[in-house]
């Protein structure tokens, strides 16, 4: 036999060498996560935790019954949307730019990317600042520049609002993208555009023919991980409107801090679930869709 | 017989963590260390608390503090999560808002309040406060938040206004296309504002110990009076008040003031330092405006310092409590927070009786200036600050009428009395 044997020695070396892990993951994400959907079976009122008892489904459709519930379900898909197209092609746009070689890149790097170590939460102060209706540095520049004449009351209009808190999503998001499709770029083989150019393909086909199909599984891969990631972020709109005015900028995520606030965790834990369930649907949908497996 | 030390180790490695777990324990050296939690967490305060803390170690040979600031945004939260671990926690901030829940799960002790000097010089608001939920002192309050009318006395107003019709009145005079007569509060918090109207106009049918019911038991939001302060405080948004405001939280609200685009602000006496040290030089305060029957109520807001019912060394942390509340310290706190003391002979203090404290000390003398207490032991209670502020959003745009608000928050409030 060429292939060791593979002995119970082996094994037990293996799992042990995996334990940390193994441990690691399940205590710290797949515990919280269990947790989190049990209680979204109880009734689980900080007002009261000695008295937890299992309700069904009723958190369920308390949370169903809800309009601000699905207001916050079409602003979601609103918010997901349009911030992951700018964010994609702005974001393209910047790693295209950034590949090539000219001075101080490093340099211009570096600043570039800051805002992606930033928190979100602090982002979105800075944001509501300068967003502000009445001394607010946007309205002050568009003032005097005399784009408008009358201050806008961008986080306090409900026509304005959702646009403003994408803005500040789209101009934190960019920076992903630029480094996740930077560094993909970087694996093309240089060889295969001195074929192409030998071929005498344009810039541009051999950006379609070239570039595009060898990059293509990285980014249907990060557009997944933004969509879940997009989703997820509710500290930029928390920060910024807390969801308001009157909902109008309400996603799934904001509605979800709402119920803690309220110190319902049950019906928290059922939006939770429910976003779960969503995410959960949406991935094997996309990945079919976009033949992740297949177009490695 | 390798891996012994390796062995050993590992043994000494897990003890060591489990003995940096238990933090709050006494050492060999007999020296006892306490933690401390705050909630309303800002850099100057832990400051002072640190100077506090410091005095009473060298008052305690022996006993230690530790003190953990979270985040203010998140304190509270992080604070419930770790009472629920029942661990490592002696003393801990306790305020209006979550002195039931935590006394409901049974997390904080019972203080004494016999055998201690320093009770009799609390003020009877403290007294009050310091048992009024669970009629048990769950906590000692520290200081009281109280609201007063911050005005411009440069903007033409001869007097400050004295009702709410009469704030209308001059706020929409001071009002031009570059300033404003009134900081409206229309984000985070906003709803407080237009109960706190509604309550001026039920007047003295109000229960002022259950402040959201009349003394019939029905309740304020049910009346017409209701639905006449409903209206008045969407025309002073809408006609003394900027249009942005319908976002504007405790920040903005306080900028606009400080800023010099809004003319009148109302809000607790911490803003006064912030007024003090801003462009804005000509103003002065005065009571919070009441309402057509001649009454207004505000509650008092407050938050003080508990010990868990878990600590290791109760003895030591009920000490620290009653340290923090005696009058030389209380007092130091009170002046450095900008908050209405609790301690009775600070009333002699010349800091809280002159310039911007005057109103505050008039509206105390007022018999129709009522403190009352907000149903906050109510199960709805969290709910209803989240729902409430929306619902005025809702009315501030036009996505709801008042009368739709006003149905919406008599229906929870009856719910929640059954």
């Amino acid at each position: 036999m060429s292939r060791p044997a593979f002995t119970t020695r082996k094994a037990g070396l293996i799992a042990l060498c995996l334990l940390p892990g193994v441990v690691f993951v399940a205590l710290f994400t797949y515990y919280p996560m269990v947790r989190g959907s049990v209680i979204a079976f109880q009734r689980y009122n900080l007002f009261d935790l000695t008295s937890t008892p299992f309700v069904g489904l009723d958190n369920f459709r308390a949370v169903l019954a809800e309009d601000r519930f699905w207001t916050a379900l079409r602003n979601t898909g609103t918010w997901v949307v349009v911030s992951l197209f700018f964010q994609f092609f702005l974001g393209f746009g910047l790693a295209l730019l950034l590949r090539r070689h000219f001075r101080g890149r490093g340099l211009y790097q570096a600043w570039v990317f800051f805002p992606w170590a930033m928190s979100g939460f602090l982002i979105g102060l800075l944001w509501r600042w300068m967003f502000n209706g009445q001394f607010g540095v946007i309205n002050d520049l568009l003032l005097r520049t005399g784009i408008i004449d009358t201050r806008i009351g961008f986080l306090s209009s409900p026509g304005w609002a959702m646009t403003s808190v994408i803005v500040a999503n789209v101009w934190y998001g960019v920076t992903f993208f630029a480094i996740m499709i930077m560094a993909a770029l970087q694996s093309v083989p240089r060889e295969l555009y001195e074929a192409a150019a030998v071929d005498g393909a344009s810039r541009l086909r051999q950006f379609w023919h070239v570039t595009l199909p060898h990059i293509r599984p990285t980014l249907a891969l990060i557009v997944l991980l933004r969509v879940i990631w997009i989703l997820n972020f509710p500290d930029l709109i928390y920060s910024m409107t807390g969801g308001g005015p009157a909902g109008s900028t309400d996603i799934v995520t904001t509605f979800l801090i709402q119920q803690v606030m309220g110190g319902d965790y049950g019906r928290a834990g059922a939006v939770g679930f429910l976003v779960l369930g969503l995410l959960l649907a949406f991935s094997v949908f996309y990945l079919n869709a976009t033949r992740f497996e297949r177009s490695r | 017989m390798r891996t012994t030390p390796l062995l050993a180790a590992l043994a000494a490695t897990t003890l060591t963590i489990a003995a940096c777990g238990s933090g709050s324990s006494s050492d060999g050296g007999g020296t006892v260390s306490l933690r401390m939690i705050e909630s309303l967490t800002s850099p100057e305060r832990t400051k002072l608390i640190k100077g506090l803390l410091a005095e009473f170690e060298k008052a305690n040979p022996g006993v230690e503090v530790e003190l953990i600031s979270p985040p203010l945004d998140s304190a509270d939260q992080k604070i419930t999560q770790i009472l629920q671990t029942k661990k490592d926690l002696d003393v801990l901030e306790v305020r209006d808002h979550t002195v039931k829940s935590f006394s409901n799960n049974g997390w904080l002790a019972e203080l004494p309040t016999t055998q201690w000097a320093g009770w009799n010089d609390l003020t009877e608001l403290a007294k009050k406060k310091a048992v009024e939920v669970g009629g048990k002192p769950y906590l000692i309050p520290y200081g009281f938040y109280q609201r007063a009318l911050f005005y411009r006395t440069d903007w033409g107003m001869a007097k400050p206004p004295t009702t709410w019709e009469e704030l209308y009145q001059e706020g929409k005079k001071m009002t031009t296309a570059e300033r404003y007569g009134y900081s409206f509060r229309g984000g985070k918090g906003g709803a407080d504002y237009a109960v706190q109207m509604i309550s001026a106009y039920n007047g003295e049918a109000l229960d002022p110990e259950k402040s959201f019911y009349l003394k019939d038991k029905k309740t304020i939001f049910s009346t017409p009076e209701a639905a006449q302060a409903m209206d008045l405080f969407v025309k002073i948004f809408k006609e003394a008040s900027p249009p942005d405001s319908v976002s504007w939280g405790y920040p903005e609200m306080v900028q606009g003031f400080t800023s010099g685009v809004t003319g009148m602000l109302i809000q607790d006496p911490e803003v006064i330092k912030t007024v003090e040290e801003s462009g804005v030089k000509a103003w002065s305060t005065a009571p919070i405006p009441k309402g057509p029957t001649g009454y207004a109520f505000q509650p008092v807001g407050y938050a003080g310092w508990g010990v868990t019912s878990f600590s290791a060394h109760e003895a030591e942390a009920v000490k620290l409590v009653q340290f923090l509340s005696e009058s030389k310290q209380s007092i130091a706190f009170a002046k450095g927070n900008s908050l209405i003391p609790i301690s009775a002979s600070a009333q002699k203090d010349p800091q809280f009786s002159q310039g911007a404290w005057k109103a505050y000390l008039e509206a105390q003398q007022d018999p129709k200036q009522v403190i009352t207490i907000r149903p906050v032991d109510s199960p709805g209670w969290s709910q209803f600050l989240v729902d409430s502020d929306r619902d005025v959003q809702a009315l501030l745009t036009g996505k709801k009428s008042a009368a739709e608000v006003l149905k919406g928050w008599d229906a929870f409030w009856a719910g929640q009395a059954s």
